[in-house]
């Protein structure tokens, strides 16, 4: 094991990727290798496909009408680059290795300990004690134990913003994902919840490969290894670190963007 | 000349409002003021003592009695044979249907919404016909082909209102079973359907309501003026929506009449609790989906 030589290797590779609802083009022609050097995020106007291209790596876009598309995708899971789209790899099984989080909280009206657990018996088939050990793992991942762990049977709904966006990162990380994919997590909240959510990722950027939508510049500065900015359906500019720290660097090739 | 015409609707509207509340509320008001001294211990058990007759062990004349107990199991029978198959409907029109078969199916379920009650009871009439010329010739007119036929009629509403929680259920909502990785199935029957299901249960009173009130259906199939308490499900039973009719159509004093009145009376509180039901149903939904 070589775990310096782990950073930087490519983790997925794109070929001629496009999407397209109801023939209207959303991506078009996206080729991409990306290496892993930390969280990546996402920029871009709306409508510039940052989000469908999001659902294009665990194939959600197959899940809204009027879709069709094509290309090659492959992703680094368990150690290996795979095609996500060879009929080898069920469908339920990459979107277990590819989890995701979306831009508004979307808890299922269940208790807390519920939303963890019912994903986990549905998912993994681990055994009671398995999962209520799972579920402690992860809620002290996501820094959400100590706030919930005396109001676990309680309906999840009761929970502010910010905790519910916690414990949907928390039912995520508990299928054990390789990468994470967050759809502008930070969206819905407050200032001080979205804070929270940013020096969370970088606290597991570590463990799991990131991709990020964001909406705000700043967060995308500080949390971001590499910048990915998309434009009316391409892929416009891949910015490594030193390349977004210059301010002025950043601000003169946003400009060329917007 | 615009100003005078925006006038003119404003003022159209506010009529047209006070008219429905004036025609509903003189109705309601007459139906009290009849029907509310007749209400009472007489108007549901005649001469006959309350106990002995709740338990069966003597019979009523002229009473409301039979016709609750009537009414009470026809609508338990329709709803046992509908519900689980308008559900059922209602989630694979909803959930699995490819688009070609839902649009054949949801026409014919809208046929099915748009069939008058009394071609419902002639077509169960009809079959009656055809077994006792066929297969059974003792086949005859029961609670159990009136409660067949109300199924029949009372299935539509269960299949919409099933599709329409589904189906309203956010784009969002919808991906987070498959984001989890859950299949098709799982997702149907963990999230969604959880999700829905305050939505699909007032379909279920609604349709429970609507079924309590038909008369025309009943006519034709089995309901008689004078049958006591249901004595199986193959014998011939009372119900109240038949007895405000029989009562209205031959009544020979003034106090009959009065009593018409009382039981169209009991018969309005009955569906009106379950309409509440549905109502207070419809407003819990809301307010969950609202704080998300």
């Amino acid at each position: 094991m070589e775990p310096t030589l782990m950073r930087h290797k490519p983790f997925c590779d794109i070929k001629n990727l496009h999407v397209s609802f109801h023939g209207r083009t959303v991506l078009q022609k996206v080729n991409l290798t990306l290496s892993d050097s930390g969280i990546l995020v996402l920029v871009g106007s709306s409508g510039s496909g940052k989000t469908t291209f999001l659902r294009s790596l665990n194939r959600l876009n197959e899940h809204y009408s009027g879709y069709s598309g094509g290309g090659k995708i492959e992703l680094k899971l368990s150690g290996s680059m795979q095609d996500i789209h060879c009929p080898d790899l069920e469908v339920t099984e990459l979107r277990r290795q590819v989890g995701m989080v979306f831009q508004t909280p979307n808890v299922l009206p269940v208790s807390i300990a519920q939303n963890i657990n019912l994903p986990l018996k549905l998912v993994t088939g681990l055994d009671k004690a398995e999962r209520e050990g799972r579920l402690i793992e992860v809620l002290q991942e996501v820094h959400l134990w100590d706030e919930v762990k005396d109001r676990l049977k309680e309906n999840s709904a009761r929970l502010s913003g910010g905790q519910q966006q916690r414990l949907c990162l928390a039912r995520v990380l508990a299928l054990k994902p390789k990468v994470l994919l967050l759809d502008e997590p930070t969206a819905s909240l407050d200032f001080k919840a979205s804070h929270k959510i940013e020096d969370l990722l970088i606290e597991l950027q570590d463990r799991y490969q990131i991709i990020a939508v964001s909406h705000s510049l700043r967060q995308a500065r500080k949390i971001a290894g590499q910048i990915l900015v998309m434009k009316e359906g391409q892929i416009e500019h891949l910015l490594k670190k030193d390349q977004f720290e210059n301010p002025e660097m950043l601000q003169k090739l946003l400009e060329d963007i917007f | 000349m615009n100003k005078l015409l925006n006038f003119g609707i404003y003022c159209w509207s506010w009529i047209a409002t006070l008219g429905v509340f004036l025609v509903v509320g003189l109705l309601l008001f007459y139906l009290l003021s009849q029907g509310l001294p007749t209400i009472g211990k007489e108007l549901f058990f005649g001469d006959a003592p309350a106990w002995k007759a709740i338990l069966g062990q003597v019979r009523v004349w002229d009473a409301l009695w039979p016709a609750c107990v009537g009414t009470l199991f026809l609508v338990l029978i329709a709803a046992l044979l509908a519900v689980p198959l308008g559900i059922s409907s209602g989630i694979y029109l909803a959930c699995f249907a490819p688009k070609s078969v839902k649009r054949i199916l949801s026409l014919l379920v809208e046929l099915l919404a748009g069939t008058p009650s009394i071609v419902m009871g002639l077509f169960g009439f009809a079959m009656i016909l055809f077994l006792r010329n066929t297969f059974f010739p003792n086949a005859n007119t029961s609670l159990l082909l009136s409660s067949v036929c109300l199924a029949l009629l009372i299935l539509p509403y269960l299949i919409f209102t099933t599709q329409a929680a589904l189906e309203s259920l956010s784009d969002e909502y919808l991906l987070i079973g498959p984001s989890l990785g859950f299949n098709q199935i799982q997702t149907v029957f963990h999230v969604l359907i959880p999700a829905a299901g305050r939505g699909i249960l007032s379909g279920v009173v609604l349709s429970i309501g609507r079924a309590a009130e038909d008369t025309a259906v009943i006519m034709l199939t089995g309901v008689i003026a004078n049958a006591g308490l249901p004595q199986g499900l193959l014998g011939k039973f009372e119900a109240l929506p038949f007895r405000i009719f029989y009562l209205a159509a031959e009544y020979r004093t003034s106090a009959e009449l009065d009593s018409a009145y009382g039981t169209a009376l009991v018969l309005l509180s009955l569906t009106g609790i379950l309409y509440g039901g549905a109502f207070a149903l419809h407003k819990t939904l809301e307010l969950r989906w609202n704080q998300h």
